[in-house]
């Protein structure tokens, strides 16, 4: 075989071709993501509702922004998003590593057991909802049924229906469907975790709690950092099961900003102020993921 | 000073809007013209129109005798049944793009005005006035003045009509020796709101077949179920939304937080600590299938549950154990001389100006909302029975039909002391409105907010809204909307 | 080595797992189960846990009337009109990414990650008006044009880690042996890839799947996919639920099959290849 030399033109084309082989991802992606944003940015600026004109009226300066906090309840809705947020996250990683911990102490069976472990995430976010809604039925539902049983106490206006529980119970779906995903992720983890530092630090005498903590556990944070930050963005988006579950309710109790957003926009086609409510979400999400972006992706190459 | 320039802009919007609707209705107009030169009537003309409704009780019936529609005229009729918001996101979509997405849709009376100001659907004055079988004087003009007009047009007829009532229990009533509600209400002395309330705390936690009973069973469901049923009591005890509407000249700030309104809703918060404590997310079936479980004393709600609750649940066909033990009556009144106001509803259908069968649809609609297909509807056996919501007083008289629902003679004194322009007034921006509203009561409901509390917080929202709205101060258009100028409609129109 | 645990700690082990598994499997067993029994055991209370088994829920909402089995044709078109369309996007710019040192690569992989983060609702009320304008409301194509704000990114960082593990000294070899890059890239890294290719893409097809909140604005009810289907049940005729069971049901084979094929490859595709399984 003989060396042939590169084409005349490989030099330039060879610097352009990286660029052109991303070009056409990036031109669909902004073209998707441009209009809606754009969209929204000049219509955040007009009033528009759909139940009394069907094109913008005026320009209103401010004033939708100032009305997402006047006349909805979007300090609630942020409220309840975070607490969903933060509070579901944790439940999960930590549920997710202890069964993590259960999947890697190396019973038999347990390959199966894993495989098993992964269907409440295979399910669509919506039918996971219907789900729950079926176990949660006040009066005959297995879960009712079953605190019932146990002597605890459910409230009579139901599990959906109470303030207090609404938004513990849309968690709860969630926590079933994404801690086996912490587990699996985490189990992954733990696999690669090399053997021969676990056998190190075991001959320096380090067993149990402190074997985890001052060495497995520093080495699963790469992965775990970031399998935390999806699913706290996940959590922050949450829609499908508000929707199903209680759609928002009752009163604000477990209304979050996405469905807030649904409302404004798709019941009651208040488009201005549905736009405003979209660039400040807009916002705090991109505060929110560029911060984590920064702690969690900080010593990666590419 | 901007307040001249808004005005300005919405009426040049309207009147655009109008402009256009007149060229759509002059095509349509066309278009008809053609079509009467050619036998109408000529089965297999090959065409089709597309139908979007709700998933209401009217709707199964419709969809069982469509046929006939096409037997008759040769036209294939296509229907799809949607929910309540997802019909409004599509017809909202429909009408914004001016895709022909349906050729007769379902309009709820709250959205008819939006829809025809906007220039979404067309006014049926022409056809009605063209095809005198149409009848319209049989309709109940209380039913046409609550739910089809909007500014002096007919721009919708009605497929089904409710008003409210009472459903309760016949043989719990005698047991306890309580007087039969009345079954007319132009002789209801006595049967006040505070009586209702003293039967139902008189019913609470009464043993009956082994079951604990609950006084009553209400609505709770934000926004819009607890609305419909809310806004009965409250309109019975006076309440007004705004300070001047349906009459002339339109004036929207908001009455809402009134002691009338304040009084209502200790009283329906009342009402609800004597129902199942679920009912709190109640939406309309649900309170309706509680009720056929057997364990509720009264209720009251739109007339259609005056059927539905023989089924054991929700359109199921089985009948419920309470089947053979329903009693109906007429709502209580707040006091003896004060005036009744009851609530109308349901649903309607119209033709959007992208749709390119309007005479079609027009065909359509005369069909379903004539005597002949509301009265087979009424005779399908099917679900038990179910489908009594006339629009047309003719069918109220009807021996065969009064055979199957007993009480249609006081359904029909219901509907004709009905006003659903006051009830729910059909402001443009009706749905918001009802949103914010449907929460805050609900939150009273809850008790995280005094009903004080909850009305004053609607007030201020609704304040909010209609200057963002821009119809406070309102410097559109007004229109005497009363009963008398709509029965002064229907004379013209049927040409008499 | 690895030693098993034995006696009392490896009872105790089992136990907890058993937990495990009845707390994560336990639902949807109940779930098929409700799919299953007569409708009029649905609610009794105590509930009913032996019953007569019935096809009649899957019948009604599949066969006859089968309504339901429109839908079912309308998921598969739409998420594997979402995966196929996103792969001559993705497919390039992965090997792109894999391939060459660039300015910027950190910034694009994070805007990548970034759009897979965004609130999908943001997107819903533009393009609810915007797909009604283009006159594309209730289509196939408005749907699998929306889903590729998630599928485009979300395959990128998938394959661009798949494209990593095929060294790019076969290639270098190849072009010095006088192939093209393109032919080199075909003759040699796309058969290698190929697997992570099929994976990314099933994983594509499952997001596609179980998405619900693009179809919930932009279908109707010709185009409406198993989800919506199973949202209708409830909104129009009050719970029928042994028929939003059945529904749903056949709504969860799909992906769960692919995932008990994919196996080793979950947890990449659920992390979107930023951690490799």
């Amino acid at each position: 075989m003989s060396v042939q030399p590169p084409p005349a033109t490989g030099e330039t084309r060879g610097r352009a071709l990286p660029y052109l082989l991303i070009a056409p991802s990036i031109v669909a992606l902004l073209a998707l993501i441009i209009y809606p944003l754009l969209f929204s940015l000049v219509n955040s600026f007009k009033l528009w509702n759909l139940q009394t004109s069907p094109a913008p009226l005026m320009w209103v300066g401010l004033q939708n922004y100032r009305t997402v906090f006047t006349t909805t309840p979007f300090n609630e809705a942020l409220r309840n998003t975070l607490l969903l947020s933060v509070i579901g996250t944790a439940v999960e990683f930590c549920f997710g590593m202890a069964i993590a911990l259960l999947l890697n102490s190396h019973l038999r069976g347990m390959s199966v057991a894993r495989a098993l472990l992964i269907m409440p995430t295979t399910i669509a976010p919506i039918v996971v909802g219907f789900l729950f809604r079926y176990m949660y039925y006040e009066g005959s539902g297995l879960i009712p049924w079953l605190l019932t049983s146990l002597h605890i106490p459910v409230p009579p206006q139901g599990l959906l229906g109470s303030p207090t529980t609404a938004l513990a119970a849309i968690g709860l779906a969630d926590v079933w469907q994404w801690t086996p995903f912490f587990a699996i992720v985490l189990y992954a983890g733990l696999l690669s975790v090399p053997d021969d530092v676990v056998e190190a630090a075991r001959v320096d005498g380090a067993a149990g709690w402190q074997l985890f903590s001052r060495i497995t556990f520093p080495l699963l944070w790469r992965t775990a950092v970031v399998v935390i930050m999806l699913r706290f963005m996940q959590l922050f988006n949450m829609f499908d099961l508000v929707l199903v579950l209680t759609r928002g309710g009752p009163g604000t109790s477990s209304r979050t900003l996405s469905y807030n957003l649904y409302l404004e926009g798709l019941n009651n086609y208040n488009i201005g102020v549905a736009a405003a409510m979209t660039w400040i979400i807009v916002i705090l999400v991109t505060v929110i993921v560029n911060l984590y972006i920064i702690a969690a992706f900080r010593n990666w190459e590419w | 000073m901007t307040a001249p320039r808004r005005t300005l802009d919405r009426r040049d919007l309207l009147k655009a809007a109008g402009g256009a609707a007149g060229v759509l209705a002059a095509r349509s107009a066309g278009t008809a013209a053609a079509q009467d030169a050619t036998p109408a009537a000529a089965p297999s003309t090959g065409k089709s129109i597309r139908v979007l409704v709700v998933g209401d009780p009217f709707q199964f019936s419709l969809e069982k005798i469509k046929d006939d529609f096409t037997a008759k005229t040769g036209i294939a009729v296509e229907m799809e049944n949607l929910a309540y918001d997802a019909l409004n996101a599509r017809l909202a979509t429909s009408f914004i793009s001016g895709t022909p997405d349906a050729d007769v849709v379902n309009v709820d009376q709250m959205w008819s005005g939006q829809y025809s100001d906007n220039g979404w659907i067309v006014p049926l004055d022409d056809f009605i006035k063209r095809d005198k079988d149409v009848d319209i004087k049989d309709f109940i003009p209380e039913v046409l003045y609550s739910l089809n007009t909007w500014r002096g047009h007919v721009v919708t007829l009605p497929i089904a009509a409710y008003g409210q009532g009472v459903v309760y229990r016949k043989d719990i009533f005698e047991a306890n020796k309580i007087d039969p509600v009345p079954t007319d209400p132009a002789s209801t002395k006595g049967w006040t709101w505070d009586k209702y309330k003293e039967v139902v705390s008189g019913l609470q936690g009464k043993q009956v077949d082994g079951k604990t009973l609950f006084g009553t069973v209400v609505c709770g469901a934000q926004p819009v179920p607890i609305v419909h049923m809310y806004t009965q009591l409250s309109a019975s005890f006076g309440t007004r939304w705004f300070k001047q509407f349906p009459n002339a000249p339109w004036d929207f700030t908001p009455t809402i937080n009134s002691e009338e309104n304040v009084k209502a809703l200790g009283f329906y918060k009342d009402l609800y600590d004597l129902s199942p404590p679920e009912s709190i997310n109640y939406v309309w079936f649900d309170a309706g299938t509680r009720f056929s479980q057997g364990d509720i004393g009264l209720f009251y709600w739109w007339t259609p549950y005056f059927y539905l609750v023989k089924n054991d649940g929700y359109m199921t066909g089985k009948p419920s154990v309470v089947q053979d033990k329903l009693g109906y009556g007429v709502l209580p009144k707040l006091s003896d001389d004060a005036p009744q106001t009851t609530s109308l509803g349901g649903w309607s259908l119209g033709i959007p100006s992208s749709s390119a069968n309007h005479e079609e649809a027009w065909q359509f609609i005369k069909w379903a909302t004539g005597v002949e297909a509301q009265k087979k509807m009424a005779l399908l056996p099917d679900y038990n029975y179910q489908f009594s919501d006339f629009a047309r007083a003719s069918l109220y008289s009807d021996p065969e039909i009064a055979k199957i629902y007993p009480y249609l003679d006081m359904q029909l004194k219901i509907m004709q002391q009905g006003n659903g322009k006051i009830v729910r007034p059909p402001a443009p921006g009706y749905t918001t409105l009802e949103g914010v509203y449907g929460l805050q009561l609900n939150q009273a409901l809850s008790g995280a907010l005094s009903p004080a509390d909850a009305l004053k917080t609607t007030e201020s929202l609704w304040q909010n809204i209609l200057a963002g709205l821009l119809l406070v101060p309102y410097s559109g258009q007004s229109y005497d909307d009363t009963l008398e100028n709509t029965k002064a409609l229907i004379e013209q129109l049927a040409g008499s | 080595m690895v030693t098993r645990p034995t006696g009392l700690r490896a009872l105790l082990l089992y136990l907890a797992l058993g937990l495990v598994l009845v707390f994560f499997l336990g639902p949807i067993l109940w779930f098929l189960a409700l799919a299953l029994r007569p409708p009029e055991t649905a609610f009794l209370n105590p509930p009913q846990f032996t019953f007569t088994p019935t096809l009649d829920a899957f019948r009604y909402t599949f066969v006859e009337p089968g309504a339901n089995a429109k839908q079912l044709l309308n998921s598969i078109v739409v998420a594997g009109g979402a995966t196929l369309l996103n792969v001559p996007f993705a497919l390039p710019a992965a090997y792109s990414l894999s391939r060459y040192r660039m300015r910027g690569k950190r910034q694009i992989m994070l805007w990548y990650i970034g759009l897979l983060m965004a609130p999908p609702v943001v997107f819903l009320i533009p393009y609810f008006i915007f797909m009604s304008r283009l006159r594309l409301n209730g289509t196939y194509v408005s749907m699998i044009v929306m889903m590729q704000t998630i599928t485009i990114p979300f395959s990128i960082w998938l394959l661009k880690g798949f494209f990593d593990e095929v060294p790019f000294e076969l290639e270098e070899a190849a072009q010095v042996d006088g192939a093209r890059w393109w032919q080199a890239l075909t003759g040699i890294t796309l058969p290698l890839a190929l697997p992570g290719i099929i994976v990314t893409s099933m994983f594509a097809f499952v997001f596609s799947w179980n998405n619900a909140v693009f179809p919930l604005v932009l279908s109707n009810q010709r185009t409406a996919t198993l989800p919506i289907g199973t949202l209708s049940f409830f909104a129009t005729t009050g719970a029928t639920w042994n028929y939003i069971a059945a529904t749903a049901i056949v709504a969860m084979v799909p992906p769960m099959l692919i995932f008990l094929l994919l196996g080793r490859y979950i947890v990449r595709g659920l992390t979107f290849g930023a951690v490799k399984g």
